[in-house]
């Protein structure tokens, strides 16, 4: 979400940058770990950097991100080791024609001299690994391809450094090896034990985030590796949130595309193939036959359909409701299969919708008196990545002072209104735009809203006023005569 | 008079009358809810979805409609049906069903009753079936009375025959044109009886309708001239008819001829110059009223019966020049099929390849009708005995549609409303008889009116009315009480005497009835509720197990394949394929005008070997090529079954390169076995279904469950398509057809060398396999 959180504060924090600008002196770091856990759609890179203040009350570090890692960062946090906290980051610009980016951080308690401070920074990565071969058959295995850089850049000296890339699986295809780093290490540059990857230990490192030290030094590393899971990617998640007093109930419709980013199918799909492969249960890495989702606890009838109709193949299993704010980790989950199984490159387009008790999710303010209600950004769909995400959250007729608290800011907010069963004017929508959502990202949108009683009464009222109509319209319509000729008896 | 029950005495006539009119209603409006309630077995049981063939384009137009609005839906070029031809919708489809849906969606969303298009189309036939009741209610009143009424409408909203074309779901022109038809008629009856130019006109309003909702009208414009002219020859022409049937004719063709797939038929065709002939019939005959009413003089009239003869002789042998001339369109292959059961299969295999065409079963009479079928001729017996002019009418349809009936399965439906009227009119003058508590005076009274015998059947009902004046229609009143007057006049000597016999007779009909109402429910929801795009089984614990194979490969085709794909199916398939997969088709449902020879390519292509359909798959660009397979899951309806009608219309166009009898074994046996003829073996058809079927049960003998018969251990191979997708049961299997090999080699040489050397020897003997065909 960097990118859209980058663009919302950039004018504002030109100026704080300069506030912030780190001087090389503040700090060194006397050692930078960076673990890479591959994954498929996903992938977690977390850094830790143990920072010793050279600067009597150090209170801002500068983290340095190259170009292209930035900008496939969808989830960035930083704290301090050990603690739960997230600290503060503000984008810090980037040095001219520089093909890395700055992140200030505002550390809670000033460094003393020659203490060192943990500091790490967690991230996750989409749309950072490919499929390689491009496009494997239907029996064949699955591997990906991931590239990043050698060296953690930092404005400060560095004493050691190393990179450790995890595989989720210990057939590893490929892995570069780096030339020409005889000046920062004398052992191997490079070792393998098990699934795991060690670029590194280098050693003394001077300020690397210059212009001259990254063209000079800096080189691309990739692993090639095998991955025994799908990837899934949720090209477009459309989610439409009705709260209806009048039923207490709250409605999420979720309109998904999903896709299978994994290698395209080489050649064709054979059936054969495919009830060979899950008779003997041996079914290709590649290939989806069915999600398992986590749905909110006290769900009730869900539906499963799409442009065509109901998809019969279905299972779930309903938990019952929790009450609000309780830390319960029921859910209800929905086992779903597309109509077909979903080889790589295939699309699949899909509604889920359900219904869920309001009083789960929404709650009354008496002092100020309005309601506050949650929902959900998304569904998480494990280790999925969410291109483009809208939701749309439709609040009862009448409703006013409509305000929203998000737990990330959203690429574009719009307002408009939405006519549904009898309305009148029309309710109120608020619709949020992401992209690039994770796992990281499934946390709920509060909306909270007031809602006069005379709004309440206004279906009914309008329901009843034209039936009466329609009465007193038959009532006069029975006892006008517009024969031309009276009937002689 | 003595009764047979004792009856209220303290009541007055308004109580009878409002209370009957209340109870009425309350029974109209049971069954209404009943008509449509038993129509809804196919959305409980599966879901709302839009039921088997020619619905799909019915829901696809109508979504066009309700999308985009009437001009665009008017001017809709489809140009991914028939490709490359392309389709100009508007005006070859009657747009009577899409507009009333469109109308109802339209009229609800201004309302802000935002109801999904669908769900409207799904749910458009069940309504209307409650609007057909309300109608056959109004029909059969004219016929008898309101009880007869109520009882045809519970007939109608219920009887299966009818049911078979208006479940939830089945979305087309027949759903809403028994209404149409229905309501014509009552609205004709009704101007004829009163003789008002206003529901002459209203007949032809609905006339109009009908004509934009279906096919079939053509039943309406023949019934009427029928009618009119039997009742001229009988000598009953009067200014009642003149006003009724001129007020129809006028503004009814005038306006027919309004609907772009109708133009000018109604002056130019065949089928419609009955109703014209008839029109200029009552100008002479009107015109020789008014001379006789002027000139009293007896040579004038004999005068003027000539010259009326003479007009018609001059009138008819005018029609037949100008048929020869070509001025007018002589009678389609579809009209002669009607009276030569035999003529399509003969002439146009496309028609009697469709199982809705074929001459009607006997069981299927009982199945759709069940006890109605034996009350039928008795209400046409019961309508001679008055044969006032509308009983004329039920007489005519009847017979007509009977005939028909027994033609073709789908005209079933046209019978269907008489049966249930003249039903309706017999099984509640049973009712009447025994419910009529007069018991029958002396003996000697008896005898003596033993001559009257033959009306007295028909009197207690009258006698009924008399006691309670419900009877609320003017035209109705008079008749009832000049009937009534004369018979309550005189005493009764026939009748039932006691309570126990007319309980047993009330019990028997009251079980009768019961019945039907079993047979009807049970009929409905075993035989005509299935979607037939879902097909279900159930699982060993008994659970409902849904077969959506059709769904699945359908939605495949929409997801993972080029918007412009073009996939070649059997034209069953092609308004499923455009409604659910969004994708140009080569033929369809829509057998229209130059379709014969688009629909015999498919048939060749499919019929032929590999190497002789590739050129033709090519030129017509097609990229997919799907078949229907039920051999692995015993699915009856697929293509392997349905192969002997491509190859026969195939045969029609090509004689010299398909001939049926090479797809038979030398025993003249239909197999696909081992012993299948070469033809059958080569035949892309054969290939494409049976392709790596064999490989599935894994060495033990492939069995195909439709045929019964053992599949060779070695199935087909393809060397010009691709298996491309199929679905989860084997129903739905789709091919992509190859690109031309890049080296320029021919696909099939370029495929054994893929395969590499050591397949090489058994080349040249697939060759000559191939060389015969």
């Amino acid at each position: 979400m960097l990118q859209c959180w980058r663009a919302l504060t950039l004018f504002l924090l030109v100026s704080a940058a300069s506030v912030f600008a780190a001087s090389s002196l503040s700090f060194e770091n006397s050692a930078i770990v960076r673990t890479v856990d591959l994954g498929g759609s996903l992938v977690h890179v977390t850094t830790t950097f143990a920072a010793k203040a050279l600067e009597p009350k150090a209170s801002a570090y500068t983290i340095t991100l190259p170009e292209d890692e930035i900008q496939r960062t969808s989830w960035l946090e930083v704290k301090i080791k050990g603690q739960q906290q997230p600290l503060t980051v503000k984008y810090g610009g980037a040095p001219a024609d520089g093909k890395f980016y700055n992140l200030d951080v505002q550390l809670p308690n000033p460094v003393e001299v020659d203490s060192t401070v943990n500091i790490v920074l967690e991230t996750i990565q989409t749309h950072a690994t490919y499929p390689w071969p491009e496009r494997a058959a239907q029996q064949d295995e699955q591997s990906l391809k991931y590239n990043t850089t050698l060296f953690v850049l930092s404005p400060y000296k560095t004493n050691v450094q190393r990179t450790k890339v995890k595989s989720p699986s210990p057939e590893v295809r490929s892995y570069t090896t780096p030339k020409d780093v005889d000046a920062f290490t004398l052992e191997s540059p490079v070792t393998k034990s098990g699934a795991t990857i060690t670029y590194g230990p280098y050693n003394n490192l001077p300020v690397s985030a210059t212009n001259e030290w990254v063209t000079k030094n800096q080189q691309l590393i990739g692993i090639h590796y095998k991955y025994d899971y799908p990837v899934l990617e949720l090209t477009q998640v459309k989610r439409v949130a009705e709260i209806s007093h009048w039923g207490a109930n709250l409605n999420i419709q979720d309109d998904i595309v999903l896709y299978n980013a994994g290698p395209e199918l080489k050649g064709h799909f054979s059936r054969l193939e495919h009830q060979t492969q899950s008779f003997y249960k041996r079914a290709a890495a590649h290939v989806i036959p069915a999600l398992s989702l986590h749905l909110p606890a006290g769900i009730h009838d869900v539906y499963y359909y799409d442009l065509v109709g109901n998809v019969s193949t279905s299972r779930l299993r309903a938990a019952p409701s929790v009450p609000k704010n309780s830390r319960s980790n029921q859910y209800s989950v929905m086992e779903l299969r597309p109509r077909y199984p979903l080889l790589g490159g295939w699309n699949y387009t899909f509604t889920l919708g359900w219904d869920s008790p309001l009083a789960d999710s929404a709650s009354y303010d008496a002092s100020t008196g309005k309601y506050i209600v949650q929902v959900p950004i998304m569904t998480d769909v494990p280790g999925s990545v969410v291109n483009e995400c809208e939701v749309k959250i439709i609040l009862p007729e009448g409703a006013t002072d409509v305000e929203h608290v998000l737990p990330f800011p959203a690429v574009s907010t719009e307002e408009s209104t939405h006519i549904t069963y009898l309305d009148t004017l029309g309710r109120p929508v608020i619709t949020f735009k992401y992209k690039n959502l994770t796992t990281k990202h499934a946390k709920p949108i509060y909306v909270s809203y007031k809602v006069p009683s005379s709004a309440h009464l206004r279906k009914p009222v309008a329901v009843a006023t034209a039936l009466l109509g329609l009465f007193v319209f038959g009532m006069f319509a029975r006892r006008v005569d517009l024969t031309l000729h009276k009937k002689t008896a | 008079m003595s009764t047979a029950y004792p009856l209220p005495t303290n009541l007055s006539t308004t109580t009878v009358t409002n209370t009957a009119s209340l109870l009425r209603i309350v029974a109209l409006g049971l069954i209404s809810a009943a008509a449509i309630a038993s129509r809804l077995f196919a959305v409980i049981n599966f879901e709302s979805i839009i039921h088997e063939f020619d619905p799909w384009f019915n829901y696809r137009a109508t979504r066009v409609l309700a999308s985009q609005g009437f001009y665009e839906f008017w001017n809709w070029f489809d140009p991914t049906a028939w490709y490359p031809l392309g389709r100009v919708v508007g005006g070859t489809v009657y747009p009577g069903l899409m507009a009333t849906s469109g109308v109802i969606y339209n009229f609800l969303h201004a309302f802000h009753l935002p109801v999904d298009i669908r769900n409207i189309c799904v749910l458009l036939a069940p309504g209307f079936s409650a609007l057909t009741a309300w109608a056959t209610y109004m029909f059969t009143k004219e016929m008898k009375d309101e009880s007869a009424g109520l009882l045809a409408a519970a007939f109608i909203g219920i009887v299966p025959g009818y049911i078979s074309r208006s479940v939830a779901g089945s979305y087309d022109n027949e759903a809403i044109a028994i209404f149409l038809l229905m309501f014509t008629f009552y609205c004709w009856i009704k101007a004829l009886k009163t003789g008002s130019a206003l529901f002459g006109t209203l007949a032809a309003v609905f006339y109009f309708y009908m004509v934009a909702a279906w096919g079939g009208y053509a039943f309406i414009t023949n019934m009427i001239p029928v009618h009119a002219l039997t009742l001229m020859l009988m000598g009953r022409f009067s200014s009642r008819l003149y006003v009724a049937y001129c007020s129809w004719y006028a503004i009814g063709t005038l306006s027919s001829m309004q609907v772009p797939f109708v133009g000018f038929q109604p002056v130019r065709t065949s089928e419609h110059m009955g109703a014209l002939g008839v029109f200029g019939l009552l100008q002479i005959v009107a015109f020789a009223q008014l001379a006789r009413s002027h000139l009293s003089s007896k040579q004038f009239q004999n005068l003027l019966t000539v010259s009326v003869v003479a007009m018609g002789v001059v009138g008819t042998f005018g029609f037949i020049a100008l048929t020869y001339m070509g001025w007018i369109a002589p009678w389609t292959g579809r009209f002669y099929s009607l009276w030569d059961t035999g003529y399509a299969k003969k002439y146009i295999p496309i028609i009697a390849s469709v199982s809705e065409h074929q001459p009607t079963a006997w069981p299927s009479f009982f199945m759709d009708l069940q006890l109605l079928i034996f009350l039928f001729p008795a209400g046409v017996i019961l309508c001679f005995r008055e044969l006032r002019d509308e009983h004329v009418f039920v007489i005519i349809y009847s017979v007509v549609a009977s005939y028909f009936a027994g033609v073709m399965v789908r005209l079933m439906l046209t019978l269907t409303p008489v049966v249930c009227v003249s039903s309706a009119v017999a099984f509640s003058s049973l009712i009447d008889t025994y419910l009529d508590p007069t018991q029958p005076e002396g003996e000697e009274e008896s005898e003596a009116d033993s001559s009257n015998g033959t009306n007295t059947a028909a009197t207690p009902s009258k006698k009924e009315k008399a006691k309670k004046p419900a009877a609320s229609t003017s035209a109705l009143n008079d008749i009832v009480t000049a009937a009534t007057s004369q018979s309550s006049s005189k005493s009764k000597s026939k009748g039932i005497w006691g309570l126990d016999t007319r309980l047993i007779v009330i019990v028997n009909a009251i079980g009768m009835l019961s019945f039907f109402v079993f047979h009807c429910t049970w009929v409905t929801a075993n035989a005509y509720s299935s979607p037939s795009v879902v097909l279900a089984s159930t699982n060993p614990d008994g659970s409902q197990h849904i077969i959506d194979d059709f769904r699945e490969a359908y939605y495949w085709l929409r997801q993972n394949t080029p918007q412009d794909a073009v996939v070649m199916s059997w034209w069953d398939y092609g308004y499923q394929i455009a409604g659910m997969a969004d994708r140009p088709t080569l033929v369809d449902n829509n057998t229209w005008n130059n379709s014969k020879s688009h629909i015999a390519t498919v048939g060749k292509a499919m019929s032929s070997s590999e190497e002789v359909a590739y050129p033709i798959l090519r030129k017509h660009d097609v990229d997919y090529v799907l078949v229907i397979f039920g051999g692995l899951l015993g699915y009856s309806g697929d293509d392997i079954n349905k192969f002997l009608w491509m190859v026969r219309i195939a045969q029609g166009v090509w004689p010299d390169e398909i001939q049926e009898p090479n797809y038979f074994t030398p025993q003249g046996e239909y197999r696909v076995d081992d012993r299948a003829s070469s033809a059958m073996k080569n035949s892309l058809m054969y290939k494409m279904s049976y392709y790596r079927f064999a490989e599935l049960f894994g060495g033990n003998n492939a069995m195909d469950r439709v045929r019964q018969q053992t599949m060779p251990k070695v199935g087909p191979t393809l060397d010009y398509l691709d298996e491309a997708f199929t679905s989860e049961n084997w129903i739905v299997r789709i091919y992509q057809v190859r690109k031309e090999d890049l080296l320029g080699r021919d696909l099939k040489s370029a495929n054994a060398f893929a395969q590499g050397k050591k397949k090489k020897k058994s080349k040249p003997v697939s060759r000559r396999k191939a060389i015969p065909v």
